[in-house]
């Protein structure tokens, strides 16, 4: 009885514990963090492996790394990889701590995603990374394998080089073919591509031919938002203050045209009603949506239904791109020689090979896994991509890479801040006050600056 | 074996306190204090710098509350917020307490509703967000297509781009999560009040509303301080709703910006503005101690302050006669 009186006292002081953690709420998210060791097969080699610590915010790399012991078994290398989500924001102060502290554990590869990359290839963080000379891959190898500019010059401080991804990102429109066929009496991408664009004005023209149709030319102006956005000469912070590029500006009007004239869903992206558009659900069927490859095989693969095989991809009026991870190394590595060898190996394999056994190559065409049809991604190396086969059966067989390889050349990467994403949550709130009804033209100016100076605390131009 | 009598046992208290109290010191008591000093900091950016008490320490604290109109808007969107649920709730918990305790009305299948009424306030609120800004999608939507199909609209609502029908759906939630919770807290206050009262009234001839105002309210005085008070300290703090349900939080239009939505933008959207956030952060802590003060004074028992005031009186009167004397 005695001992039963201990016990429960034991477990009441327990769930005390647990109750005053809860309270302070600080006990979640840390279940998505994972540490994990990938070791090479080769058990043979005598001499000591290198050990690279490897940190992602998805297991898409260290997929990548079992891909890279399996394909180089007499690679010197063992990969403990830690993963933790960016989701409540963790990924970067972990990341950041743990850079700041080096030693042992330090990453020596990390990752970014393209919404907060520029913090740690030219902003704050930037310091940390080595330039990829420094690993022996230079400019000669990028040129070589035809990497779109705009990944280089988001990758670059000053001109050198720190980061590069797998993926290219540029986005193309994509449109069905049913409703091309019923308003401009063809499907073919290059027709198209000249009936959307270039230049928005000819797309407002497609949209008035569509509409006499009974078709919306988008599902709601969040998807025009992000070839607006990347089009722009300028990014949203010019020398530390708020500046509003006439092309982002522009973007008030072509969504108040949008809604006014009925051109659209008037959807919000990643909303339910944006994801029936790309089955045509929704109110009136959507001729299309701008995006990359990952949009179509990573999004509208599971969305499409019926319409599966109705699709096809051409350039957009204006170049864009949405997205991608890049690749960074630790400016430490380059201190142990072994360790260096050991990162630019594998940063060259994901990054810059153009053979058949480069990362690449498997990326595109989609053989990640043996014997298995995995998904075709559009990849940074239009070389890779040139030979590659993208044909998709989304797209009706098409070639997606056709598309893709001129969108990717066409993307800008220099008008980009660490800003960019709260500050186009207020831009597309205040353009949706306007555009519906709610607010004159200047109110929504207006209040976007105050708002962006109360709630990031920059001031306008 | 032979001082048994004299065992201490009052270490064990201490030793099963300790987990809470390392805890709490740790986990909050020290954030608390940190929070405090860094409002008056330039503590700001990603990359940890050195930190500097400002020039003006207040300096925080000024920019927020006189030029900062987003600020401004979220005090008095979390106020519109809190009262536009509180008052439905409070009373619909009212309600139902009375009929649940009724012994006249015998409601059966207590449990049963007890458990169903709860309910709302077991699913987690990201769920909740996400069920909300389905049913209001728009342009199709379950609630677009009801009020279609039965004729009151003509054309999809943007509910969620309205700005009051914005902040109304969100103090409905508010309100939908809570009254269970609220009505058990109320159920149990009125357990706890002695029967014999109950059937006084009953005696006595008095109907059923003339016990729940005459007798059930004023015996429930402390439980609807309670009831009072952490509902407002959780409204003041009112956060994973208006984060999670429209995109942008807080929108439309700042509409169902909270402060606790603010304050996490200040610090963690990008501008990593540390000193704002906890400087906002002890602003808010000010008002919630002032208000919860002001409860207790308003809500005090009158009778037995008059009742000491009376003694006192006496007191001072017998004091003032012996002097007499």
């Amino acid at each position: 009885m005695k001992r039963f009186k201990h016990a429960f006292m034991g477990i009441s002081a327990l769930l005390v514990m647990t109750t005053a953690l809860t309270a302070c709420g600080g006990s979640d998210s840390k279940d998505t963090n994972s540490t994990s060791e990938t070791g090479s097969s080769n058990t043979t080699t005598s001499n000591e492996k290198v050990t690279v610590n490897l940190w992602s915010f998805t297991d898409e790399i260290p997929n990548m790394t079992k891909k890279y012991i399996e394909t180089h078994p007499d690679a010197n290398v063992e990969f403990k990889t830690t993963v933790i989500a960016t989701t409540d924001g963790a990924y970067q102060p972990a990341l950041d701590q743990a850079l700041a502290g080096g030693g042992k554990d330090a990453p020596d590869i990390y990752a970014a995603e393209s919404a907060f990359v520029l913090k740690y290839t030219q902003g704050d963080a930037s310091d940390y990374s080595a330039t990829y000379a420094d690993l022996g891959l230079t400019d000669q190898m990028v040129k070589d394998a035809g990497i779109a500019q705009y990944s280089v010059d988001i990758g670059s401080k000053d001109g050198q080089l720190k980061a590069l991804g797998y993926q290219a990102t540029g986005g193309g429109f994509i449109y069905r073919r049913s409703i091309a066929k019923d308003v401009f009496g063809t499907d073919d991408p290059a027709t198209i591509k000249s009936e959307v664009g270039p230049g928005w004005d000819k797309y407002f023209e497609a949209a008035e031919k569509l509409k006499a149709k009974g078709y919306a030319i988008v599902s709601g102006d969040g998807d025009i938002w992000h070839p607006i956005e990347n089009s722009s000469d300028k990014g949203w912070v010019v020398d530390g203050k708020l500046h509003i590029d006439p092309k982002r500006e522009q973007f008030l009007d072509y969504s108040k045209k949008l809604t006014d004239n009925g051109y659209s869903n008037g959807t919000q992206d990643w909303q339910e009603a944006w994801y029936a558009d790309m089955s045509g659900a929704g109110a009136k069927p959507v001729f299309g949506f701008f995006g990359p490859a990952w949009l179509i095989n990573y999004v509208m693969k599971d969305q499409v239904k019926d319409t599966n095989g109705d699709w096809a991809v051409t350039e957009p009026p204006t170049g864009f791109f949405w997205g991608g991870t890049w690749i960074l190394a630790n400016k430490e590595v380059t201190k142990n020689d072994a360790k260096k060898q050991a990162v630019a190996d594998f940063i060259k394999w994901v990054t810059l090979d153009t053979s058949d056994t480069g990362l690449q190559n498997y990326w595109a065409n989609g053989t990640m896994k043996e014997g298995e049809q995995g998904t075709k991604d559009s990849v940074a190396s239009s070389v890779v991509m040139d030979k590659s086969n993208g044909e998709i059966p989304l797209l009706g067989g098409q070639n997606m890479f056709e598309a893709f390889v001129p969108a990717n050349a066409n993307a800008s990467g220099k008008n980009l801040t660490q800003y960019d994403e709260s500050i186009n949550l207020i831009w597309r709130d205040q353009v949706r006050a306007y555009a519906t009804g709610g607010k004159t033209r200047d109110a929504a100016l207006k209040d976007f600056k105050q708002a962006v100076k109360d709630q990031l605390g920059i001031e306008s131009e | 074996m032979r001082r048994k009598g004299t065992i201490n046992y009052s270490k064990y208290g201490y030793i099963f306190s300790m987990p809470f109290i390392v805890v709490f010191l740790v986990f909050a008591l020290y954030p608390t204090l940190y929070t405090a000093v860094i409002g008056f900091t330039d503590m700001k950016g990603v990359i940890p710098k050195p930190v500097h008490i400002l020039d003006n320490p207040f300096q925080n604290f000024k920019e927020l509350l006189f030029d900062n109109p987003t600020f401004r808007t979220s005090l008095s969107n979390t106020f519109i917020l809190w009262i536009t649920n509180f008052i439905p709730q409070i009373a619909l918990a009212l309600l139902l307490t009375a009929w649940f305790t009724n012994r006249r009305l015998n409601v059966k299948g207590q449990g049963m509703f007890k458990v169903l009424l709860y309910m709302p306030n077991i699913i987690t609120a990201s769920t909740i967000a996400v069920l909300f800004s389905t049913l209001f999608a728009y342009p199709m939507g379950p609630v677009n297509s009801l009020f279609q199909s039965l004729g009151w609209i003509d054309a999809p609502v943007q509910f969620l781009q309205d700005k009051n029908t914005a902040r109304g759906i969100v103090a409905f939630i508010q309100f939908w999560m809570w009254y269970g919770n609220t009505m058990i807290i109320l159920i149990a206050g009125v357990m706890g009040i002695n029967p014999a009262l109950f059937e006084a009234a009953a005696i006595d001839g008095a109907s059923g509303l003339q016990t729940f105002f005459r007798v059930t309210l004023p015996s429930l005085r402390t439980i609807m301080l309670f009831t009072l008070i952490t509902s407002m300290v959780g409204g003041l703090q009112m956060f994973d709703i208006p984060q999670l349900f429209i995109t942008p939080a807080g929108g439309p239009d700042n509409a169902t910006m909270t402060t606790s939505v603010f304050i996490y933008g200040q610090a963690f959207k990008g501008a990593y503005m540390y000193n704002k956030a906890a400087a906002a952060s002890m602003i808010m802590f000010v008002i919630a101690g002032v208000l919860a003060a002001l409860m207790f004074y308003l809500m005090r028992d009158r009778s037995e302050a008059q009742i000491r005031k009376k003694l006192r009186a006496q007191k001072k009167a017998a004091k003032a006669a012996a002097r007499g004397v």
